[in-house]
C-alpha cells in the first residue's frame, strides 16, 4: 500500500515536528530574556530601595571624604544635598525625606574616627533616616539606619635575631560592617627613632593576603629600641581610610 | 480513485498550512510583552537594571570617570535582547553630562517608557547625578 498514499503522512508528521521545534524555540528565548530580571517586583519597593541605596551612597562617601581628611560636617552637608534632591522626586507623590546625624559619643555630627595606639581603628558614619511618600494612592512611612564602619585591627610580634636587627610579624584584619572585607591599599609602617619607615625588598618584606580582609607582613629591620612600634594605614575598597598603630610583643 | 488521491493531497497541504499558520500565531504573543503591561514591565525592567549597577557603586564611577561605553555595554549585558534604551546623565544643576550617546538603537516611532534614578557616587567626592533612561520595545 502504497509508498504515494503513506508519504502525505509523513509530511504532515514532519511539519508538525517543525513546528513544535520553533515553538518550543522561541519559548526558550521568551523564557532566558524574563529570567534575566525579577518583574514580580513591586515599582514602589524598588523606588523605596533605591532611595535607600542612594542614602548609603552619601554616608560612605562622606565617611571617605571625612576619614581621607575632609571636614567632618560632610556628612551633613552631603546629606542636605540628597534630601533636596529626593525631594523633588513626585514618581510616588510628595516625597519627605529627613535625616538626622548620630550624636551618641563616640560619634560627633555623625562622624566617629578613631586611630588607636593599641591595634585598634575605625571610621564609622551612622545617620538616621525617615521617609514618607503621600499622593492619592500611597501612603507611606519608612525610617531606617544606615551604619558605615570600617575597623581595622593589627597585632604584631618580633624577636630579636642579631644585636639591633629583628624579625617582625604583622597580622591585619578589616571588617566593614563586622563582616570581613578586602582592602584597596594597605601600607605598612615600623618606628626606627622618631621615624616612620616603609619595609621594602630589602627588609625582605613578604606580604601573606589571605583574601578574607586578613594580611600578615612579615620583614627583618634593625630597630635599636626594645620596643617595636608599627603603624598600619588602609583604605578598604570603598576609599575609607583607616589606621591603627600597636607595639608589637615578643616572643 | 485517482480524483479522491487528489483531494487528499489538497486536504494534507491544508492541514500542513494550518499547522505552520497556527504555530507562528500562538507563538507572536508570547515573544512580545503584553500591550496592557509593556509599560510598567519596562518601567521596572529599567530600575532594576540601575539598581543593579548602582548598587556596587558601578554606576557612579563609570558616569563620574565618564566611561559611556562601559555604561553602554553594562546595559548591554543587564537589558534583555531587543530592548532599545536611550540613557542620559544630569548633574545636580540639570546640566547634561554625558558627551557621548548612550544609546543602542534609533527609538524613533517606538513607545518609549522613561525612567528617572537618581545616583550618588560611593567615592569622596561625592557627586549627586540625575539620570534618565528611556526604554521601548519594539514587539
Amino acid at each position: 500500500m502504497d509508498k504515494k498514499q503513506n508519504s502525505g503522512q509523513v509530511i504532515l508528521i514532519a511539519v508538525l515536528a517543525m513546528a513544535l521545534i520553533l515553538l518550543s524555540a522561541q519559548v526558550y528565548v521568551f523564557e532566558v530574556q524574563m529570567s534575566a530580571v525579577n518583574l514580580n517586583s513591586n515599582p514602589l519597593n524598588d523606588y523605596l530601595f533605591a532611595i535607600k541605596l542612594g542614602s548609603r551612597n552619601v554616608v560612605v562617601g562622606s565617611i571617605a571624604n571625612a576619614s581621607g581628611g575632609g571636614s567632618r560636617t560632610v556628612l551633613m552637608a552631603n546629606l542636605e544635598k540628597w534630601v533636596a534632591l529626593v525631594e523633588k522626586q513626585n514618581q510616588f507623590g510628595r516625597t519627605a525625606l529627613n535625616y538626622t546625624v548620630e550624636e551618641t559619643a563616640p560619634y560627633s555630627s555623625g562622624i566617629w574616627l578613631f586611630w588607636g595606639a593599641n591595634g585598634f581603628g575605625v571610621a564609622s558614619a551612622f545617620a538616621h533616616f525617615t521617609l514618607n511618600l503621600s499622593d492619592r494612592e500611597v501612603d507611606a512611612d519608612l525610617s531606617y539606619l544606615i551604619n558605615v564602619t570600617t575597623t581595622l585591627t593589627v597585632e604584631g610580634t618580633y624577636r630579636t635575631i642579631k644585636a639591633d636587627e629583628k624579625q617582625v610579624n604583622v597580622t591585619v584584619n578589616l571588617l566593614n560592617e563586622d563582616k570581613p572585607a578586602l582592602a584597596g591599599q594597605v601600607t605598612l609602617y615600623y618606628r626606627v627613632l622618631d621615624s616612620w619607615l616603609v619595609p621594602n625588598a630589602s627588609n625582605n618584606c613578604a606580604v601573606t593576603d589571605y583574601g578574607n580582609g586578613t594580611y600578615r607582613a612579615s620583614f627583618h629591620a634593625n630597630i635599636p629600641s626594645q620596643t617595636v612600634e608599627v603603624s598600619v594605614r588602609v583604605q578598604d575598597q570603598r576609599a575609607i581610610f583607616v589606621q591603627a598603630n600597636a607595639t608589637c610583643s615578643q616572643i | 480513485m485517482l480524483d479522491n488521491k487528489g483531494q487528499i493531497r489538497i486536504i494534507e497541504a491544508f492541514l500542513a498550512i494550518s499547522v505552520m499558520f497556527s504555530a507562528l500565531v500562538l507563538t507572536t504573543p508570547m515573544s512580545s510583552m503584553p500591550d496592557l503591561e509593556k509599560q510598567g514591565t519596562l518601567k521596572k525592567l529599567g530600575t532594576q537594571v540601575l539598581i543593579e549597577l548602582d548598587n556596587n557603586g558601578t554606576l557612579g564611577k563609570q558616569i563620574q570617570s565618564g566611561n559611556w561605553t562601559g555604561l553602554r555595554q553594562s546595559l548591554d549585558l543587564l537589558l534583555p535582547l531587543g530592548v532599545f534604551y536611550n540613557l542620559t546623565v544630569y548633574d545636580e544643576n540639570m546640566q547634561r553630562v554625558n558627551t557621548q550617546e548612550v544609546v543602542n538603537s534609533n527609538q524613533q516611532g517606538l513607545e518609549a517608557v522613561g525612567i528617572q534614578y537618581l545616583c550618588v557616587t560611593q567615592n569622596s567626592d561625592t557627586r549627586f547625578y540625575t539620570i534618565l533612561l528611556q526604554l521601548a520595545w519594539p514587539g
